[in-house]
């Protein structure tokens, strides 16, 4: 009895305290939400929409009159427009890159035993540690003699740097959970290290590689300070730009709010698919322990 | 089978591109401005061995402030997120309605940019922002919440981007605990608020340090965020990093300034470690 007791591991239905409970956390949570996302979210929605003929002043809560403007000229405005492929495409460049470089090192820390594995473990995460400033303006620093300031690769080879960790430490923590046994055997029947890891490795890591790629794209998309140090004024990506309307000479509100929609939308996309792939306990993975 | 030293070779070999990677441009980067700190391979002005960037920093008044400052936009934000995400990662566990949809609502802010973050604090409670304007009628006047001398914009902005986050952590580390051990607390007679605080928040402990010390981290060398909501002085020293760097060319200052960083950062990790260590002994394999 005792023995079928604690040899099934007790994947329990979820019990609230008393069933009343979940209407109340049900109405706090939406409530929470309404005023925490949902109106920031219509109130940028506003600011974009502003009439650049009326203006919206105090003591208006709402505008008084709506237009499409500010719209228009943000969509024709070669510099936004490029500014939105260019940071797609770092992001896309970042991720890729980040992949290619975590994954060994990933299947290491995870399966192979060595020597001095905490010390690499702890030099891996460290860019974590050290804030980002401190690395962008380091980095300034060495791509001033190497030329790669207010470059397009300077700012992907920086950015990697804040990416790293956390696609290493993700894929390290799908990759200990792939049976050793898969791997003796593929390797007792003859596949070379290669084999292995295209056969074996990556496909079953895949839910590893999803979640650090999108923790990488989205850290890229929306990564300010490194990309600013490096690339500013010649790599202007889009938290960039943002940055000169609410920063620079003078703040501009509808200009702002127009480049926010324009940032948010892909992230939004990708946040929902990802949604559907993602699963949290992946992404906790890679921070719940340092 | 395979010796010891081919698995070190193979460890090696599979270490070197993201270890020599980040070796390149994270370790040298950072070996330099420690160098740097104390005169020696400084851009520019070679000056041998000084303490003089130091005595700068240490010396003068606005420095020091900031570096306060610093500490102070690491630790507040820090704190308020803690209070507000570990009821959050409590109630999400709670089977309620809508639980799907309020589980992927909460992470929305992890994809917005903070500058976006900002953006959204300067038109909800700058001078005339949309709290000011639907407060007004009722006869309460805001006191300044954004540029104002304790930085409330900045931790709000901050709070909002931090929530989601150590949430996610938490509730990842709060998941991870055995039900039986809820179940025999409940048993035991425990009611739900001694459960909560003497069995889930010590056995998920260090995911909650992991994402207080993250979030702690990301406060202390933010940069966008107190230059765009944060006041005139003191400045931030990640600000004085900045435009020291790039508009006084005062690089042996700056690296100082960030080797101070470092260092505090370093510390906390430091203290992460030993609270963990001793909570991983006392509370066995549990840990997470």
């Amino acid at each position: 009895m005792t023995a079928t007791l604690s040899a099934t591991p007790m994947r329990a239905p979820r019990q609230p305290f008393l069933s009343s409970d979940g209407r109340w956390i049900s109405l706090g949570l939406g409530l929470a939400f309404v005023v925490v996302l949902g109106l920031p979210l219509v109130v940028a929605v506003l600011w974009s929409l502003v009439d650049p003929r009326v203006g919206w002043f105090a003591p208006d809560v709402v505008p008084t009159s709506l237009a499409l403007d500010h719209w228009h000229t943000a969509l024709r405005n070669p510099t936004i427009l490029s500014a939105l492929g260019l940071s797609v495409g770092i992001g896309i460049a970042v991720t890729i890159l980040t992949s290619v470089l975590a994954l060994p090192t990933a299947y290491a820390l995870a399966k192979l035993p060595f020597k001095m594995k905490r010390a690499v473990e702890l030099f891996v995460l460290a860019p974590l540690i050290v804030p980002g400033i401190i690395v962008a303006v380091g980095v300034g620093a060495i791509f001033f003699r190497l030329d790669l300031v207010y470059t397009i690769p300077g700012v992907i080879l920086v950015q990697t740097v804040g990416t790293l960790p956390f696609m290493i430490r993700i894929l390290a923590a799908t990759i200990e959970a792939i049976p050793g046994d898969l791997i003796a055997a593929a390797r007792t029947l003859g596949a070379g290290p290669w084999s292995i890891a295209r056969h074996i490795v990556i496909p079953l890591a895949w839910p590893g590689f999803i979640a650090g790629g999108l923790l990488t794209f989205v850290s890229s998309f929306e990564e300010f300070e490194k990309t600013f140090i490096i690339g500013s004024p010649f790599v202007q990506t889009l938290p960039v730009i943002l940055w000169t309307y609410l920063g620079g000479r003078g703040i501009i509100f509808p200009n702002a709010a127009v480049v926010t929609f324009i940032l948010l939308v892909p992230m939004l996309i990708v946040f929902f698919l990802a949604g559907r792939v993602l699963r949290d306990d992946v992404l906790a993975s890679g921070m719940g322990k340092l | 089978m395979i010796g010891g030293f081919a698995y070190r070779a193979a460890a090696a070999i599979l270490i070197l591109p993201a270890g020599g990677y980040l070796a390149l441009f994270f370790g040298l980067p950072l070996l330099l401005a420690f160098l740097g700190g104390f005169g020696l391979f400084t851009r520019g002005a070679e000056t041998g061995f000084t303490l003089e960037h130091y005595r700068v920093l240490f010396g003068t008044q606005a420095y020091r402030d900031g570096l306060w400052f610093s500490t102070y936009l690491a630790i507040v934000p820090t704190l308020v997120s803690l209070s507000l995400s570990l009821p959050l990662a409590v109630a999400l566990a709670r089977t309620h309605p809508g639980q799907k949809l309020f589980n992927m609502l909460y992470k929305v802010p992890l994809v917005v940019p903070g500058i976006v973050a900002a953006f959204i604090v300067m038109t909800m409670f700058d001078r005339g922002g949309l709290a000011a304007r639907a407060l007004a009628p009722i006869g309460i006047d805001l006191p300044k919440l954004v540029r104002d001398q304790w930085a409330v914009g900045v931790i709000i902005a901050t709070a909002w981007k931090a929530v989601p986050f150590m949430t996610l952590i938490i509730g990842g580390s709060l998941g991870a605990i055995n039900r039986d051990i809820l179940a025999a607390a409940r048993t035991l007679g425990a009611g739900p608020w001694a459960t909560f605080v003497r069995i889930q928040v010590p056995l998920a402990l260090p995911g909650i340090t992991a994402a207080f010390l993250l979030t702690f981290i990301g406060g202390m060398g933010a940069y966008a965020v107190p230059n765009l909501l944060g006041p005139v002085y003191p400045l931030p020293l990640s600000v004085h990093m900045y435009v020291n760097a790039f508009e006084r060319n005062n690089w042996g200052l700056v690296s100082a300034m960030g080797t101070v960083l470092s260092l505090i950062s370093i510390m906390v990790l430091l203290a992460y470690y030993r609270a963990t260590r001793s909570m991983r002994t006392a509370y066995g394999g549990e840990a997470r």
